[in-house]
């Protein structure tokens, strides 16, 4: 069965289109949760990697069953039995492995006959060894072999006679899973999916019940089994697929999700229907699972009052605890669209967060409903309360915050900072609160960095000033800030590093801290600007415009404004242009008698990464199927194009002859031939 | 001129003519055929499926045996069927190969060989004789359209087919039809998927006049219409394929379910019988399934499948 699922599995992923170059955070989440979603399979793989790990004393983090490592350690041990096992758990693998993937060389018979001569010699070495130190393992890789060989109806009765009597450990629970693959095989559904369900086996139930998600295929379970382990699985389903619908409508969902399945409006309402008869026909012993099913039906499908009524009358109803948390969370998020943010409604809100946390502890899953009601619910019901939004946007671990972080205003930011450190008032502050935990040197950084990124210099340095050279040489661009200078002119020196430099393990300690002397330089360099004689000025504006490309996130020193580098970089909010900057400093340098400067201002207006359009374009040619090819169009109206023309009508007339820094530049040679 | 360059002359112009049709063989729709496709993952019948094909006298399953995908910009098979039963005695099974248009982007060295390796190996392996015909299924396109004749023919010269089979056929849809022929036998005229599936509803002026017509995007006999002059001289002989499955999908929220009538479908044979005769030859329905059989009459089976 197993194989078959994962087989089954496989096939529906590989159907999948591979739109997986793109990855985008889902904030929906689904809410209806009625059991723990960890699949057996994840157990079952954490369970025996740790085993794997405690007999190797291995203490490494991403751990994974290497067969040769554990035979080496085995005979070094004397462990002969553990040497055997793996050598045949090997063997049972490499078949499973074949068996699975599928390539261009289709198993020929005697390949098959070969599979089939391993399968049957691991299955009689592992039979020999049923009494042995090992035999919860040997009993799993002899019912792994009868899986593979079709022997279903032999893994039933092992089971029963053998498999069943052993300690329990997580081979066992495999086992059983197998078990329950062998009765599916051999008729016996009914059993195969309740130990399915116990095990949270839901990869098996879903291909077992594929076909079989509808209100109506819902309806025949309840009615040949009023509590049937299956049904908190498919009404889960049902429910959530309900949700897929709702989420498709509004444009939430952007790729979807497997399995799912459209439901109609008629076909929700027809559950709602059903689930007000299993209520009231009172043989389930789990009537919150069906009325939560239908309150967040109602509520979805945009009756709010009638999913509000229901969802409250569910929180009293009896059933298993998992499906009683479940109906807590619909609640409060039913309660909280509709709820006006006020004391009364913080209250509740802290209350129900402080609960949710602590059941995530022991289900991570609890926390996924909260990401679905912060985002889509509380954030822009706070929006008058803009510090209470993000800190909740904090307590989830939000992306957003990150986002919220680097795009606010810097006197939002001081409210932030100043809202944190000071002591909670009210409960939902004080559940708030210990969820921020904000370094010191990481906030003043940042303040610090905001005001570089205005352009504000003594105030940057005053915050920077805080911030010891220590948290800069734990940054993953401390290589940049030891290697690279902001007083080098990007136009005509490129600062790269070696792949010794950049890809080093060395730990760099840097001799100051990187932006508090270049806010400080700044400062200094434009507090000056102004007093500085006439001659004097255009060498200032010069050198102050190199600093501004180089501090640009373009520019070889984008540390100073930056934590990271992408080549999607764009100007983001509160940030002065320093390209703008660099610009119209260039142009005042240009104006200069001095020859020298005014060529070397020149080409630098010339330098691409000041400009957002080019002075060429160069469009992908797809008209031309066989032979694509870039094409080069000018593009006249660029100011790059004309700061080109400005260059080379002034050394149409130099005196001095053209520099060799203008004359080997591939990009004005290009102009030229324009 | 010598000698020896107009034989090597006339040996270059017949090998550049590629198709199988050069050895002055060409494949003819002569015997009467009742075919089906099976387009699952499991070789398995039911009773019901049983039955039907004796009952329709169906004598030949195109079965898809596995899908050629893009994986990781190479060309891999996917979804390979696996055989858990047999076919009734003295039922010709055709293995099918759905192979996706990106595929045919561009010229992959040996896949010919390989697919043409693959399933000889399956038949080997699974016991399945006297198999004399392959079918190659593919969209494709202005852009693959020379890249797909390519393989096509790849196939049908490659040493393993020459010796293992002996006729190649292709689908053919009716797009394809403004195109020149590809290098097959014979290509079965899939007469469905005709429509675009966004114009299934009416529409209408702010007033109510009716704009246009809702079309079936499954098969509508108006967008058949403008192909049936190409049919008659379509230099390929031909096949017909009628859908009649169901087509399920969720617009704006709202499920929509597509079938075709029968009577739409048998509208369609008539016509394009009427304009190609050769197309009641061979009729075959898309796909063979329980839930397909039950979907129309024993009679309307019977009229789809009356030559």
């Amino acid at each position: 069965m197993k194989k078959f699922i994962i087989i089954s599995l496989l096939t529906v992923l590989a159907a999948v289109p591979a739109a997986a170059c793109i990855w985008v955070e889902t904030n929906n989440y689904y809410l209806f949760r009625a059991y723990n979603p960890k699949e057996f399979r994840m157990h079952a793989d954490e369970v025996t990697t740790n085993n794997w790990k405690a007999y190797l004393g291995s203490n490494e983090d991403y751990f994974h069953f290497r067969a040769d490592e554990v035979k080496e350690f085995a005979r070094k041990k004397g462990d002969l039995l553990m040497v055997s096992y793996v050598e045949n758990l090997e063997k049972y693998l490499e078949c499973a492995e074949e068996k699975r993937y599928e390539s261009w060389r289709y198993p020929t018979k005697e390949d098959l006959a070969q599979r089939q001569q391993t399968l049957q010699n691991v299955r009689t070495y592992a039979q020999g060894k049923l009494k042995s130190r090992l035999r919860s393992q040997h009993a799993l890789l002899f019912m792994r072999c009868n899986m593979m060989l079709g022997r279903h109806a032999e893994n039933v009765t092992f089971w029963v006679t053998t498999g069943s009597t052993m300690i329990e450990s997580i081979y066992r629970d495999m086992m059983r899973n197998i078990y329950a693959g062998a009765l599916y095989k051999t008729g016996s559904e009914e059993a195969a999916a309740a130990i399915f369900a116990e095990q949270g086996d839901w990869e098996s139930l879903m291909t077992m019940y594929y076909e079989r998600r509808s209100c109506k295929a819902i309806r025949q379970e309840y009615l040949s089994n009023p509590n049937s382990p299956v049904l908190p699985f498919l009404l889960t389903d049902f429910v959530n697929n309900c949700q897929e619908a709702i989420d498709t409508q509004n444009d939430y969902n952007l790729e979807g999700k497997l399995f799912i399945r459209d439901i109609t409006k008629a076909e929700a309402q027809q559950m709602c229907q059903l689930a007000t008869s299993v209520v009231s026909e009172g043989k389930t012993t789990n009537p919150v699972l069906w009325q939560s099913a239908k309150a967040w039906i109602e509520f979805m499908f945009g009756d709010h009052r009638q999913g509000i009524a229901d969802i409250e009358k569910a929180v009293k109803m009896e059933g298993e605890e998992r499906m009683k948390d479940n109906a807590r969370v619909l609640k409060l998020y039913m309660t909280a669209v509709e709820a006006t943010p006020g004391s009364s409604f913080d209250d509740y809100l802290a209350q129900e967060l402080n609960w949710i946390d602590k059941r995530s502890k022991e289900d991570n899953s609890f926390l996924d409903p909260t990401r679905r009601l912060v985002h889509q619910v509380l954030v822009s019901k706070y929006s008058n309360r803009p510090l209470t939004a993000v800190s909740l946007l904090k307590a989830i671990d939000s992306y957003e915050y990150t986002t919220y972080l680097d795009t606010v205003r810097v006197e939002s930011l001081l409210e932030y900072i100043d809202y944190v450190s000071t002591p909670a008032q009210t409960a939902l502050d004080r559940y708030l609160k210990p969820h921020q935990k904000l370094s010191a040197d990481e906030m003043n950084d940042l303040v610090g960095t905001k005001y570089m990124r205005l352009c504000r210099w003594q105030e940057a340095a005053e915050w920077l000033a805080r911030v010891p050279i220590s948290y800069y040489n734990e940054k993953g661009y401390a290589c940049y800030a030891a290697n690279r200078k902001w007083s080098v002119e990007p136009w005509i020196t490129r600062q790269f590093l070696g792949e010794g430099v950049e890809y080093s393990d060395e730990k760099w300690q840097l001799k100051e801290n990187p932006k508090l002397a270049f806010a400080r330089e700044m400062a200094k360099m434009e507090g000056e600007l102004n007093v500085l004689k006439s001659k004097e000025r255009p060498q200032r504006c010069y050198d102050l415009a190199v600093r501004y490309a180089q501090a640009h996130f373009t520019g070889d020193c984008w540390f100073l404004m930056r934590d990271g580098k992408s080549i999607c970089d764009t100007l983001r909010c509160n940030e002065v242009d320093l390209t703008a900057k660099a610009v119209g400093l260039l142009q005042e340098a240009s104006k200069t008698k001095d020859a020298a400067l005014k060529e070397r201002s020149l080409f630098a207006l010339c330098y691409g990464y000041l400009y957002f359009s080019e002075w060429q374009l160069q469009p992908w040619n797809c008209d031309e199927p066989e032979s694509p090819a870039y094409q080069r169009l000018k593009n006249p109206k660029s100011r790059q194009h004309q700061a080109f023309a400005a260059l080379a009508e002034f050394e149409r007339s130099n005196k001095a002859g053209v520099s060799k820094y203008v004359s080997n530049c591939d990009d004005y040679i290009q102009y030229g031939k324009n | 001129m010598n000698m020896n360059r107009a034989l090597l002359l006339l040996i270059a112009v017949l090998a550049m003519t590629g198709c199988r049709q050069s050895g002055g063989r060409r494949y003819e729709m002569t015997a009467d055929q009742n075919a089906v496709y099976y387009w699952r993952t499991e070789l398995r019948l039911d009773s019901t499926e049983r039955d039907f094909l004796k009952k329709q006298h169906i004598n030949k399953v195109y079965c898809r045996y596995f899908d050629v995908v893009m994986q990781d910009s190479v060309p891999m098979p996917n979804a390979t069927l696996t055989f858990t039963d047999t076919l009734p005695e003295g039922v010709e099974l055709v293995p099918t190969v759905f192979i996706t248009e990106d595929c045919m982007h561009r010229r992959h060295e040996g896949l010919a060989e390989k697919l043409v390796r693959r399933i000889c190996q399956m038949n080997e392996t699974n016991d399945i004789n006297g198999v004399r015909e392959i079918q190659i299924d593919c969209d494709y396109t202005a852009r693959s359209r020379q890249t797909y004749y390519d393989f096509l023919k790849e196939v049908s010269h490659s040493s393993l087919f020459i010796s293992h089979y002996s006729l190649l056929s292709t689908t053919i849809r009716l797009h394809q039809l403004s195109m020149a022929p590809p290098p097959a036998d014979y290509g079965v005229l899939m007469l469905y998927n005709t429509g675009d599936p966004r114009r299934f509803m009416e529409r209408r002026s702010a007033d109510g006049r009716l704009l246009e017509e809702g079309r079936n995007p499954i098969l509508d006999m108006r967008d058949v219409k403008p192909y049936l002059r190409r049919l008659d001289g379509y230099p390929l002989p031909l096949a017909a394929a009628y859908p009649v499955y169901l087509w399920q999908r969720t617009i704006h929220g709202v499920r929509v379910e597509h079938t075709v009538e029968s009577e739409e479908i048998l509208r369609v044979k008539q016509a394009v019988e009427h304009e190609r005769p050769e197309l009641r030859r061979t009729v075959i329905t898309y796909h063979l399934d329980k839930e397909n059989i039950n979907r129309y009459k024993p009679e309307t089976y019977e009229e789809i499948y009356h030559h």
